[in-house]
């Protein structure tokens, strides 16, 4: 056997309930003998009666052997009186004996063996695999079942609630809004703290490039000794996403299901009767009623909303190559009218072997087309302001046109404007594998990924908002970007003994160029072409045509080396240096080493006696650097001249011509964030039944990213980006999986994830910018609220401190009573986030649901401190509970507004059922699935689940309230395979 | 060996991709080395010196001179606006209050955007003589040039005498170091040694918007006017000497010629700050600041007119010192607000009409019609959020105001007289028989009313340190502002102005 061809064909997932047929590069010779010979034939099972394709099945003391077949069926010509040895890798090997009793055919069921699953578990690392019980890092792996089912529609949802110290966080219920990702905690002010997706191999993509049904398995790179291998790049975590490559055989899938979904909440506002009775027992002769009886909230919304969902990929394979093709469409529509999210999307995967395997081509396309309406969202603040006796329409039909500010129709802002997004992404990549002298394989990979953005906006000349008072106003935009990456390297694998040595060098260049423009015109006569033709508009202003393009380069060096002895004493050290050209002058280049080790206690004698139970115990230990540059973007080290609005004007000619200024405070020691991070984890297994990890870690993050305020004078603005302060986060992460029963009829397995982090700012200062406290948390645009600001950044702190007047309470005139100084009055990062889920089937029944939580984190409801004002009746609305709540006082940003957010969702149910095919690999399967069915939460506003992560304005509520939808859908999986 | 064979066979292929060129390549803007090379580049150039008079706006301060929060600042310490709360609206932290009151400190947002104002002004200023000096020009060619900026810059100057005192004097853009204050004496000489040192320089045309010789005397005479104020000598006859040098300007004979949306054609207008909306201008959008909400509606009949923020108007007492017969009073907005679709009166939220009321019942808690409302720009259905009508920074009323006042400081009132017959004439009003020091206060308040000039005007004539309306006396350190509280944070060679916290 060949084992560089086995780490070729072999991706993580493939091997329980896999069709993927072992490459066995060895030919079986039938030798002539004397004695009686018999043919036997039969099936080779799992446990979980599921055939194994690819079973090696060998007449002892002979080279006599066969593999299985695509229904794990086997015929071999064996000697009478020998035995057949049935193995396949993850499984415990069987031996049969031949007599002449045998009658054919004969099944047999491995078993799975837990520690050897590991052994053939193969892992994406990063520009190489490695095989799971020899991995040093913390590295967590989630394949294609496991993912979160549903109507996605960004593909970080699948991970969501998945993966200890994984926070998944969309950021609204309409489905056209992105989700951020957060792992173990933000080590940046400024820059991005998404992890680098990694795709196929591809870093640094945009992770809706792939659709969940294309997913084979996830791989989370955690730790610094894991994605110090990406370098500057690595610092927030790495996702290594595989995709479905072809299969040997044929087969042929669709999924889809329709669905339906409402609104899960509401902000329980005065209804009309109310309002009245109100009005009347207070003797509010003043106030105003329009008559009507509208709830404005259910004005805005679609009910119900409908979703549908079809995808179709099909494959074909053999041992010189093969391809896979699938196609998929999904249309989710909001709960509120106009939103929505359709895609469509494409992939093609192919590869081929030349020259006796010893090379192969692989190559992959995927395309998808997103199309979605806008939302102002300024609509939820007017839904809940306007009097509920104002009817949507006036008697003309027209909406009606109502009072002043922050007072507009809802209704009229949602219907008069045309809003439509279009996002095409493509990636396509051609990776040559080569294997030579026996023990190297050299990869080069070629990339291309391209994302363009178009945006198309109309208000009519009679919308209430910008509309009338532009005359009518319309807007394209363009954006789009390309990266470009080469990547070669070589890896070299050998056994020798019970020693493993894996080594890989290699490079990386990549190319990101970004452009794109923009145009808008308003003074329309006639609103017929809406957006489609902007030369309609006559007025024209400085500003409206606008274009841009930028570029940048990152040039890499890296190296792994991985020495594992008897897969019991692992050493991996991995080193990176990145050169950017976004980094300063004076520093160019970082380097980004790091080491790991780890002991299988499980592989020593000395552990013999408690084998039986304790079958698997790794310890693991990593520290490594890591760097983030994202915050840093394009000429920010430069001294640089723009052009814009700066526009000056000519007394001589009467005209303006424009001026151009210096923009920023150049930094040419600008650079890299860094973080450091020790990592100590550990691997277990009981009884082959329940297996887990428990992870400790503590990063250190310095020569943080900062917009610095700096003294003018003399500073040319008020601001410099420069590396200055220091942040940690520390956590503990526990992950468990429990196959809690496992027989021919009944599965039951469950699973948990737990994750804690602690983060605190060390410094924010250094010998030449200084700063004490920086402001956040921006109440701006709230009444009354002007630069305002809740949160305070501070070294000693977490970042999203609540700062303010702690609350007593309300005094007897219903004033609120409030300390004299501002303190700490909230923290928006949670004590710990979980994930659990579980699975159950009984014969062809099957039944699962998934939660996720986060708890302790404390959220300021900004709705409700600004509707719960005195002032507001009679002429705008308030929520019912103000009317009880005896607050006769303005609105004031105190701890009176701070809640508790801890919430467990249930995120997912699902019941299904099989249909069998005869032939095995072949299933039908129909179900039903909730989603967000309940919250468990004692928070009042709309949804406890608030955007937790950036600077500006993370863990508050504030008229951003488009809910989260509730589900229900019926679906169908069909699985042909032949 | 094999294996280091193939190692080196590696890094061979490896080294023909191995690109590792880092240098960032631009495309929609320009390194300031590779800039400033012909006559238009060095145009544009001097540009930005006056385009920088608009100030900006960014994620620390709002620095409109026109509005937010320049023009705030200096209106609501004066006698002439405020900057009521209503309800929860304006109240934004307390900082209009606290201004109101003389009660701010450094930590005002309005100070800070003052302040940074002028520095921004400055360091760009700073910024475009270097990239000039560099440029290959002349020593010649630079001279008008550079005269040119360093009255721009000694404008920003002298509003940071006027405000701020004592403040350090940065001229060296490639200078990074912390500089120190220098002492309100030693800002008033440089403002001065500047301007008369640009004078030979500067046109002698009349340039609308243009640093000429006219912009430079006016400057100039206002120095003089205040010298007393700001450094305890009086210049009373530099004053009358400086304004005699101005030539070429009238009074319009409509006194709101020069307030009106083409105010550029106005003949008497010395110094301005230009605005277009269609030339992407920013921050001319005090119109917004003042009205009701439903103000559009009075505006054109469709509503067609920019909403209204419902902020600033005047102080009680201010519309009614004005005789009814003076056009001027024509500068607030009193009264019933008609709705010009109904020909009724326009009735706001709460069910009640909108009337503006001179009274404001509650300081703390003003209703949204109370206040008269600022109402000298001209306003037009169909106006965009930033408005063309130039922002008046000096005009030629201020030239025959300054002599009169300084004839009368020189205890010379009838010498003042036919200067301030002029203006009363095309106010409508008679000149009084006795002319003193109370009346050209009065006056100078009715002439100048929401230009700006107000603050200064109540230093000056002492009245800002005796108390007036939601306001006690005012101790004299206040008659500067304090060095913003972020600025010490982060400059520790500053120290603060006498009287205030650290």
């Amino acid at each position: 056997m060949d084992n560089k061809n086995i780490q070729i064909s072999f991706r993580k997932g493939m091997t329980k309930r896999s069709f993927v047929l072992m490459v066995v590069l060895f030919f079986l010779t039938f030798t002539g003998n004397a004695q009686e010979k018999k043919m036997i034939t039969g099936t080779i099972l799992d446990n979980t009666g599921v055939p194994l394709i690819g079973a090696t099945i060998l007449e002892s003391q002979t080279s006599n052997g066969t593999v299985t077949d695509f229904d794990g069926k086997f015929e071999l010509l064996v000697s009478v009186g020998s035995s057949i040895k049935v193995s396949y890798m993850g499984y415990i090997t069987e031996t049969v004996q031949i007599t002449v009793s045998v009658n054919s055919p004969i099944n047999i069921t491995l078993q799975e063996d837990a520690f050897a699953l590991d052994a053939v578990e193969i892992v994406a690392i990063g520009y190489g695999t490695m095989r799971k019980s020899d991995l040093t890092g913390a590295i967590s792996t989630i394949s294609s079942e496991d993912l979160v089912k549903g109507t996605v529609t960004s593909t970080e949802q699948v991970l969501q609630g998945k993966i200890a110290g994984l926070v998944v966080t969309q950021d609204t219920g309409d489905p056209s809004s992105g989700s951020s990702l957060r792992l173990r905690g933000g080590t940046s002010l400024t820059a991005s703290n998404s992890p680098l997706i990694v795709v196929d191999g591809i870093a640094g993509v945009d992770i809706n490039i792939v659709q969940p049904s294309d997913i084979q398995s996830i791989d989370i790179l955690k730790d610094a000794s894991a994605t110090a291998i990406y370098g500057s790049r690595g610092a927030n975590g790495v996702i290594i996403i595989t995709t479905k490559s072809t299969k040997r055989g044929l087969s042929f899938n669709y999924d889809g299901f329709t669905g339906v979904s409402y609104a899960s909440n509401h902000l329980d506002m005065l209804s009309a009767d109310q309002w009245r009775a109100y009005v009347r027992e207070n003797g509010l002769t003043d106030a105003i009623d329009f008559g009507g009886d509208t709830n404005w909230q259910k004005e805005l919304e679609r009910a119900p909303a409908l979703t549908q969902s079809h995808s179709i990929n099909m494959a074909s394979g053999n041992e010189n190559g093969g391809l896979r093709a699938s196609v998929s469409y999904l249309k989710n529509e909001g709960t509120v009218k106009t939103t929505e999210m359709e895609r469509l999307s494409a992939s093609l995967n192919t590869h081929q072997y030349a020259l006796d395997r010893a090379i192969k081509f692989d190559v992959g396309l995927f395309a998808n087309i997103d199309k979605w309406h806008p939302l102002d969202y300024r609509i939820f603040e007017r839904a809940f302001n306007l009097n509920p006796t104002i009817p949507v329409y006036d008697h003309n039909g027209d909406f009606t046109a109502v009072g002043g500010t922050l007072y507009e129709n809802p209704v009229e802002i949602l219907t008069n404007r045309s809003a439509d997004n279009k996002r095409n992404r493509l990636l396509g990549y051609f990776k040559t594998e080569a294997n030579f002298l026996n023990d190297f394989q050299a990869t080069v990979n070629v990339s291309l990924e391209h994302n363009a953005s178009t945006g198309n906006t109309y208000k009519p000349t009679y919308a209430v908002l910008e509309g009338r008072s532009e005359n009518g106003y319309g807007q394209k935009t363009y954006g789009e970007y390309t990266t470009l990456q080469i990547e070669a390297y070589v890896n070299y694998t050998k056994s020798l003994g019970n020693s493993n040595v894996n080594a890989m060098v290699g490079y990386s260049y990549l190319d990101n160029g970004y452009e794109g423009f923009g145009a808008q015109r308003s003074g329309f006569v006639s609103d017929l072409f809406e957006y489609n033709n902007l030369g309609a508009g006559k007025d024209y202003r400085l500003g409206d045509v606008y274009s841009y393009k930028g570029k940048s380069n990152l040039a890499s060096f890296f190296a792994r080396a991985n020495y594992a002895y008897d897969s019991r004493y692992m050493v991996t050290a991995t080193i990176r240096k990145d050169g950017s050209s976004r980094f300063g002058a004076n520093n160019k280049w970082g380097i980004f080493p790091s080491a790991s080790v780890a002991w299988r206690v499980t592989g020593e004698n000395f552990m013999e006696p408690t084998r039986d139970w304790l079958t698997n115990l790794k310890f693991r230990a990593g520290y490594g650097v890591t760097g983030n540059q994202d915050g840093i973007g394009e000429y920010k080290s430069l001294s640089i001249l723009g052009v814009g609005g700066d526009s000056y004007y000519d007394p001589a000619t009467g005209t303006w011509s424009l001026a151009y200024s210096p923009a920023q405070n150049p930094n040419p020691d600008l650079k890299w964030e860094s973080t450091a991070q020790l990592n100590i984890g550990m691997d277990f297994s009981l009884f082959n039944r329940i297996s887990g990890s428990v992870e400790w870690y503590d990063k250190r993050t310095k020569d943080l990213l900062y917009t610095y305020e700096v003294p003018q004078p003399p500073y040319l603005v008020g601001t410099i980006l420069a590396n200055v302060g220091e942040l940690t986060n520390k956590g503990l992460e526990v992950s468990l999986n429990a196959n809690l029963l496992q027989n021919d009829k009944v599965s039951w397995n469950t699973n948990l994830n737990f994750a804690t982090n602690t983060q605190k700012i060390e410094r924010l200062s250094n010998q030449v910018y200084k700063t004490d406290i920086i402001y956040s948390g921006s109440l701006h645009g709230l009444s009354g609220m002007s630069n305002q600001f809740s949160q305070i950044i501070r070294e000693g702190y977490p970042v999203g401190i609540f700062w303010g007047y702690e609350s007593a309470g309300l005094d007897d005139n219903g004033e609120f009573i409030l300390s004299a100084e501002k303190t700490a009055i909230g923290n928006v990062q949670p004590d710990f986030t979980v994930g659990f889920g579980m699975d159950f089937s009984y014969n062809n029944f099957d039944l699962a649901f998934t939660t996720y939580g986060s708890f302790g984190q404390e959220v300021l409801n900004a709705t409700n401190m600004m509707l719960y004002d005195p002032n507001r009746l009679a002429a705008y609305n308030v929520p019912d509970d103000f009317l009880d709540s005896g607050i006769n006082s303005a609105p004031a940003y105190s701890s009176y507004w701070m809640e508790d957010a801890s919430f467990l969702r249930l995120q997912t149910v699902s019941v299904g059922y099989t249909i069998p095919f005869k032939k095995s690999s072949s299933k039908l399967r129909l179900y039903v699935l909730g989603e967000n069915l309940a919250v468990f939460t004692d928070y009042q506003g709309v949804d406890p689940e608030l955007n937790l992560t950036g600077l500006a304005n993370p863990g508050m509520d504030r008229f951003n309230n488009y809910p989260r939808p509730t589900t229900v859908s019926l679906g169908l999986n069909l699985n042909l395979g032949y | 060996m094999k294996i280091y064979k193939t190692i080196l066979m590696a890094c061979t292929v490896l080294s023909v991709f191995a690109c590792t060129n880092l240098d960032e390549e631009l495309f929609d803007r320009v390194e300031d080395e590779d800039f400033g090379k012909t006559p238009k580049e060095i145009e544009a150039l001097v540009g930005g010196a006056y385009s920088s008079l608009r100030g900006f706006s960014d994620a620390i301060s709002n620095a409109f001179p026109a509005s937010e929060y320049v023009f705030f600042l200096n209106e609501v310490v004066s006698d002439e606006a405020t900057l009521p709360t209503r309800g929860t609206d304006w109240y934004d932290g307390g900082q209009y209050q606290n201004a109101q009151r003389h009660q701010w400190t450094p930590e005002n947002g309005m100070i800070l955007s003052a302040w940074r104002y002028c520095y921004a002004g400055i360091a760009k200023i700073n910024a475009i003589i270097y990239q000039i000096d560099k440029s290959g020009l002349s020593e010649d060619d630079k001279k008008p040039i550079f005269a040119e900026l360093k009255s721009v810059r000694a404008y920003y100057y002298y509003t940071l005498l006027d405000l701020f005192g004592n403040v350090p004097i940065v001229t060296d853009f490639e200078d990074l170091g912390l500089p120190s204050n220098s002492s309100r004496k030693e800002v008033y000489d440089f403002v001065e040694t500047e301007l008369l040192e640009a004078l030979p320089y500067l046109p002698a045309t009349i340039a609308y918007s243009k640093f000429t010789k006219n912009v430079a005397y006016s400057l100039l005479a206002r120095l003089y006017l205040n010298s007393e104020a700001f450094i305890g000598t009086p210049r009373w006859q530099d004053c009358i000497d400086m304004c005699q040098n101005i030539s070429g300007y009238s009074l319009e004979p409509d006194y709101f010629a020069n307030f009106a949306t083409q105010n550029e054609k106005s003949n008497e207008i010395i110094f301005a700050i230009p605005y277009d909306s269609d030339a992407g201008t920013l921050g001319n959008y005090m119109s917004s600041m003042s009205y009701h909400y439903l103000q559009r509606f009075a505006v054109s009949p469709t509503g067609d007119y920019q909403w209204s923020a419902n902020g600033m108007c005047a102080q009680p007492g201010v519309y009614s010192s004005f005789d009814d017969t003076d056009r001027r009073k024509a500068s607030m907005l009193a009264g019933d607000q008609i709705n010009l679709a109904t020909g009724s009166v326009i009735i706001m939220d709460s069910g009640q009409p909108l009337t503006y009321t001179e009274e404001i019942s509650n300081f703390e808690d003003a209703k949204q019609n109370e206040g008269v409302r600022l109402h000298k720009y001209q306003i037009n259905a169909g106006d965009q959020w930033e408005r063309d009508n130039d922002f008046v920074l000096i005009r030629y009323a201020e030239i025959l105001m300054m002599q009169a006042e300084s004839y009368v400081r020189l205890n010379s009132p009838d010498l003042a007289r036919p200067f301030l017959d002029q203006i009363t004439a095309r106010a409508g009003v008679e000149t009084p028989a006795i002319i003193d020091l109370s009346y050209l206060d009065k006056e100078l308040l009715r002439e100048f009313i929401f230009e700006g000039h107000r603050r200064t005007d109540n230093i000056r004539f002492g009245t800002f340190f005796q108390p007036w309306w939601e306001k006690d006396a005012t101790p004299a350190y206040r008659a500067i502002f304090p060095i913003p509280t972020s600025v010490l944070n982060t400059n520790t060679n500053l120290s603060q102005n006498f009287g205030y916290p650290n």
